[in-house]
């Protein structure tokens, strides 16, 4: 991928909270790029980072948490040299977010019209009510949201789960951002209104050319609509490639484990799902080594000692394991 | 697929660098045991809910302080008292409306010549029992030795002062002729050694104590007033607040736990409580208890310990807590009642039912152990709430009646001669505020602790 | 919406009925006639209460309440000079216009001091000025209205005598200042740590982080996306808020020597001036029902998930 075809670059980035207990580091040293109109796919487990990760993108990291390194590039213009008002002036207009529990992220006291028409006035204090008005109600026709003049008038506790979803997909591209960040966007939906949901945001992506970060713990839901998967275990990436060879040839043991564990209706029927055993490490005093290293079985010496640097495994797609280098030691050895 | 190495930035890495960069040891290829894998992670320690809340609450600087600071207003309260040589009810006829730290004139008196004797004893000082040592056989045991005179006629207006290296130990001298430490003998004395079997015992006085807070127009201490005052205050509150305790948490169990018509009236009782301005009511209560309350008291006092206490309280402090008992246990019954119909739809509920746990095992293993956060809570803001409802009525002249004393009635008294004694007023109001202070803190740290909500 | 404000209101007059009811019984279940005197003689006793028809049937005696009620008629003093209409005493006299408008003056003041406080220590959480506010609203709500009504009078009357002593029937503005301050510190206090506290849940709700991530100001963000929601628990505070200020009238009343309704309602129990005691208790009732009322419109107000016709806890 050429750099300056890039829209967001993320470069070793950290994330620490600072806590009475001491400091977590919620997001240790992670680096991806996303093109324009690409959707990344962030998969991990809960507190693995990545909501934290996504917020200091959009800036809404809180206090205890604070960026403490790395870069994040949109369009060649780091964030975190924006003062406040850039920032915020950034939101919503070239990065938007849509969040994991639509009933409670909809401001229950005010109209769903008097909500998506703030975020246009917001960012343009030249266009009229009239205008502000007809393009929200468009917005809200192009997410399937029928009579959507009436429902304008409309407080979120009369919109269901399935909804209001798709009134904050409306609240979130009117500004026709460049990136959206969709966190569990599904997660609370029941499975029938995921998958519409799923289906509208793929359908979107393609007329709005927006490019997409979908983080999600459920490897399943990522598989349809991303071109890339990055894997997150303890604040790192620990893989990352293309969506086939994320799901048809993983390298790193916990994506493998990951993989496992998911239901899948292609398999043969003794094919069991395997847990992965224990529980994620304590980020308060994270391991010496390998983040999953206690709970890796395939867990070496050096695995306990040292954090395993990066490996190329194919075509845009790298894996931290100590185990490839070891096959590329064996390897050197059978020379 | 092969495993390459191929140059990508910024994830490359050289096989050879490998070897340079990282430290790699012989056997780090093989593989780990899960001895050496446990010993990587850091186990939490599980603790109890209560231990948990217990260290949150220990983290609230503010909370513990206030615990402190109460605990010390307990210690004010119910053991003060042992400390100074006043009580709540003697009026010192010499020592009337003295100001802070100040000594009435025969105190003066004593004072001025305690640096020549090791004690003594001011007979004219109190006016309590032993004012006037009557003709008759006493003894004063001081520094390991007996002392036993006997008292003649006519010496009333005397101090008796014992000097351990005179010759002549007891001495009486007559209050008139001391002047600057100077003073003649008064001879109605006669000194033995060993006491007389019909003697009795005179505690004597080291020192002088200071009214601290002053004293009252009556003579009365009032350092002495303000514990007693505390002490029926604090008493009145915990017990107001047992009482909201007992009737809200039931009422409000019953409510939740039958739900349907039941709670519907139930519910609808507590509205109409609710909306009942309860001071109006309370006001009428308290002047219509007072008197057949005292007729009960005198009637069965001689019979029941129950009225035998309750008389004792008094009727002002009974009818207070027979209207929190009325009008006060809607709010709790309201949190009780909102928390078991929260914990019914609990899925853990549903499962214990599902597994044929038994109503009585549910009430005990799971609705009492998650209600006891707020029980906590409310009974202890409780608190603070009848303490000052109490103080309303004491001050509106309806609480507690004169000698007894709740902060509450003195603040009232000290009104009537606030122009001029303000400090009346101020000691047992600082007094009153800070228990109220503390127990509010004390309060809020443990909903902070025990609130589930807002534990991560 | 008129249907319900109908069916309170119908329920307002049972409250109001009932507690009528508990009122007669409580007065007259107080010991004693009110005609008891040192020097009066049975006989003087028992002529008085015939005059004022207390020697008739308890259950008469409530319905002729009851009846004279309906008719808008408050009955006689029993001990101002010979048969003034208690309706004189109320109304006339100035004392329910006096606590009218000292109550209302103190709720405005706690309302309009109180939120504003309330936001700015939420706003600037862990600041100096949260630190100073949190310092001054748990001390207000430590001390009982008596003591401060008290120390503001020793202090400013008599010490430094920049005001009235006695405030009398506040016919200056100087002599509101005293009686207003003590009677609304404590719920201008209280009012400012519940607007704090709620005011911080309002910011950490998910609906604020969604109107970040939009681009909102700051400002409007906590003006119209936190205070609106926040305002809710200080809404539903506002009722027991004006049953509290009538308590707290009773004290600042005497302490100011205001002649009011709440320092006669004190002086008419002690003294059994039956149908005084039931009139002030009625309209002091009907204050505070009538409050309660306009706090569960204002509730609907505020936030558009109520629906006044199904209410729930």
């Amino acid at each position: 991928m050429e750099e300056n075809k890039l829209l967001l670059k993320v470069k070793d980035l950290k994330v620490s909270f600072f806590t009475p207990a001491g400091e977590v580091k919620a997001v240790d040293g992670i680096s991806y790029s996303l093109g324009y109109n690409e959707v990344m796919g962030i998969v991990g487990e809960s507190g693995s980072g990545k909501s934290v990760e996504a917020y200091s993108i959009i800036g809404l990291l809180q206090n205890p948490g604070r960026v403490i390194g790395g870069s994040i590039e949109f369009e060649g213009e780091n964030l975190l040299d924006y003062t406040p008002e850039q920032m915020r002036q950034f939101r919503g207009n070239k990065v938007s977010m849509i969040f994991q529990n639509p009933m409670t992220c909809l401001n229950p006291v005010y109209t769903i019209g008097n909500q998506l028409t703030e975020a246009l006035t917001c960012h343009d204090k030249t266009i009229s009510k009239e205008d502000a008005r007809k393009k929200a109600i468009e917005m809200l026709e192009l997410v399937g949201i029928n009579n959507a003049e009436k429902r304008m008038n409309q407080y979120p506790h009369e919109f269901s789960g399935g909804m209001r979803q798709r009134a904050m997909i409306a609240m979130a591209l009117i500004c026709s951002p460049k990136l959206l960040i969709a966190d569990e966007p599904t997660t609370a939906l029941d499975v029938t209104i995921q998958a519409q949901i799923l289906e509208l945001m793929k359908d979107l992506q393609r007329k709005e050319n927006t490019s997409i970060i979908f983080i999600t713990h459920n490897l399943g839901v990522v598989a349809d609509i991303c071109d890339r998967i990055s894997v997150m275990y303890a604040g790192r990436i620990v893989e990352q490639g293309k969506v086939n060879d994320i799901f048809y040839d993983p390298q790193h043991p916990y994506t493998r484990r990951l993989l496992q564990s998911i239901p899948r209706l292609d398999e043969e029927d003794d094919e069991r799902l395997i847990p992965i055993e224990g529980t994620p490490i304590d980020l308060l005093n994270p391991p010496q080594g390998c983040n999953f290293g206690p709970r890796c079985t395939e867990c070496m010496k050096i695995c306990l000692r040292q954090k395993p640097p990066f490996a190329q495994v194919g075509e845009g797609h790298i894996s931290a394991c100590w185990l490839h280098f070891k096959d590329a030691l064996e390897k050197e050895g059978e020379k | 697929m092969k495993n390459t190495f191929a140059k990508i930035s910024p994830f490359q890495v050289d096989p050879e660098k490998i070897m340079e960069t990282f430290d790699i040891r012989d056997d780090d290829f093989s593989s780990a045991s899960s001895q050496e894998k446990e010993s990587m992670v850091e186990m939490h320690k599980s603790i109890s809910f209560w231990q948990d809340a217990w260290r949150r609450f220990r983290a609230n600087t503010v909370s513990m302080v206030a615990l402190f600071v109460f605990l010390l207003c307990l210690f004010f309260a119910f053991i003060g008292p042992k400390f100074i040589p006043y009580t709540y009810g003697d009026q010192y006829r010499t020592a009337q409306k003295l100001g802070p730290f100040e000594y009435s004139k025969s105190e003066d008196i004593v004072r001025s010549i305690q640096d020549s004797a090791d004690a003594f004893y001011a007979t004219a000082l109190r006016p309590g029992s032993l004012t006037a040592i009557s003709k008759g056989s006493y003894y004063i045991q001081y520094g390991g030795k007996t002392y036993a005179f006997t008292m003649k006629k006519g010496a009333e207006k005397c101090i008796l002062l014992l000097k351990q290296n005179d010759p002549e130990p007891l001495q009486l001298v007559s209050e008139k002729d001391i002047k600057d430490g100077a003073y003649t003998k008064y001879t109605a004395i006669e000194f033995t050694d060993t006491p007389e079997e019909d003697a009795k015992e005179l505690k004597l006085i080291k020192r002088v104590f200071p009214h601290v807070f002053g004293t009252d127009s009556q003579g009365r201490d009032i350092m002495a007033r303000t514990m007693y005052g505390a002490r029926v205050s604090i008493i009145i509150g915990i017990m107001a607040a047992l009482i909201v305790l007992i009737i809200g948490s039931i009422y409000g169990a019953i409510s939740g736990l039958c739900g349907g018509v039941v709670d519907f009236v139930m519910m609808r009782i507590v509205e109409l409580i609710y909306s009942v301005p309860e001071v109006l009511i309370v006001l009428l209560l308290q002047v219509v208890l007072k008197e057949p309350l005292q007729a009960w008291f005198q009637a069965h006092s001689a019979t029941s310990a129950f009225v035998k206490a309750m008389s004792d309280l008094g009727a002002g402090i009974v009818s207070i807590f027979i209207t929190f008992a009325v009008l006060y246990w809607v709010t709790m019954a309201r949190i009780i009642r909102g928390q078991v119909l929260q914990l019914k739809k609990q899925e853990y509920v549903t499962a214990a039912t599902a597994l044929g746990a038994s109503n009585a095992r549910i009430i005990r293993k799971h609705l009492l152990p998650n209600c006891i956060g707020p029980l906590v809570i409310t009974t202890c803001l409780q608190i603070p709430s009848a303490i000052f409802l109490e103080s309303f009525l004491s001050f509106l002249g309806l609480g507690v009646s004169a000698p007894m004393a709740s902060l509450g009635s003195l603040c009232s008294d000290a009104l009537e001669t606030i122009s001029l004694y303000p400090y009346r007023l101020v000691f047992p109001a600082i007094v009153l505020t800070i228990i109220v202070l503390t127990l509010n803190l004390v309060g809020d740290g443990l909903r902070d602790a025990l609130d589930p909500r807002l534990k991560k | 919406m008129g249907t319900y404000i109908l069916k309170r209101i119908i329920g307002s007059i049972l409250i109001l009925l009932l507690i009528m009811v508990v009122t007669f019984m409580l007065m007259n279940a107080i010991p004693g006639s009110p005609f008891l005197t040192e020097k009066s003689t049975p006989e003087q006793i028992a002529m008085a209460e015939a005059k004022y028809g207390l020697d008739k049937p308890l259950y008469v005696q409530l319905w002729n309440y009851i009846k004279n009620y309906l008719h808008g008629d408050l009955g006689t003093s029993l001990k101002m000079q010979e048969g003034t209409p208690v309706k004189n005493i109320i109304f006339h006299q100035g004392k329910f216009a006096l606590s009218i408008k000292l109550g209302l003056l103190a709720l405005l003041v706690a309302v309009c001091l109180g939120i504003p406080l309330g936001c700015l220590a939420a706003f600037y959480r862990g600041s100096w000025l949260d630190g100073l506010l949190r310092v001054v609203t748990t001390i207000g709500v430590a001390i009982p209205t008596f003591v401060l009504a008290a120390l503001l009078l020793v202090v400013f009357s008599v010490k430094l005598k920049w005001m009235p002593t006695l405030s009398g029937s506040l016919t200056d503005a100087k002599s509101y200042i005293l009686p207003v301050i003590s009677l609304s510190s404590y719920y201008t206090c209280y009012i400012a740590k519940l607007m704090r506290t709620s005011m911080l849940d309002a910011i950490n709700q998910d609906y604020i982080r969604t109107a970040r991530a939009k681009g909102v100001k700051t400002k409007a963000l906590v003006l119209k996306h936190a205070l609106r929601n926040s305002l809710i628990p200080v809404v539903t505070y506002l009722g027991p808020v004006t049953a509290g200020i009538i308590t707290g009238s009773f004290v600042v009343e005497s302490t100011f020597s205001v002649p009011g309704l709440g320092k006669y309602f004190v002086q008419c129990v002690m003294s059994r001036d039956y149908p005084v005691i039931m009139a002030t208790t009625v309209v002091l009732s009907a204050l505070v029902i009538f409050a309660m009322l306009v706090v569960d419109i204002a509730y609907k107000i505020v936030d558009p998930r109520i629906t006044l016709t199904t209410k729930e806890d």
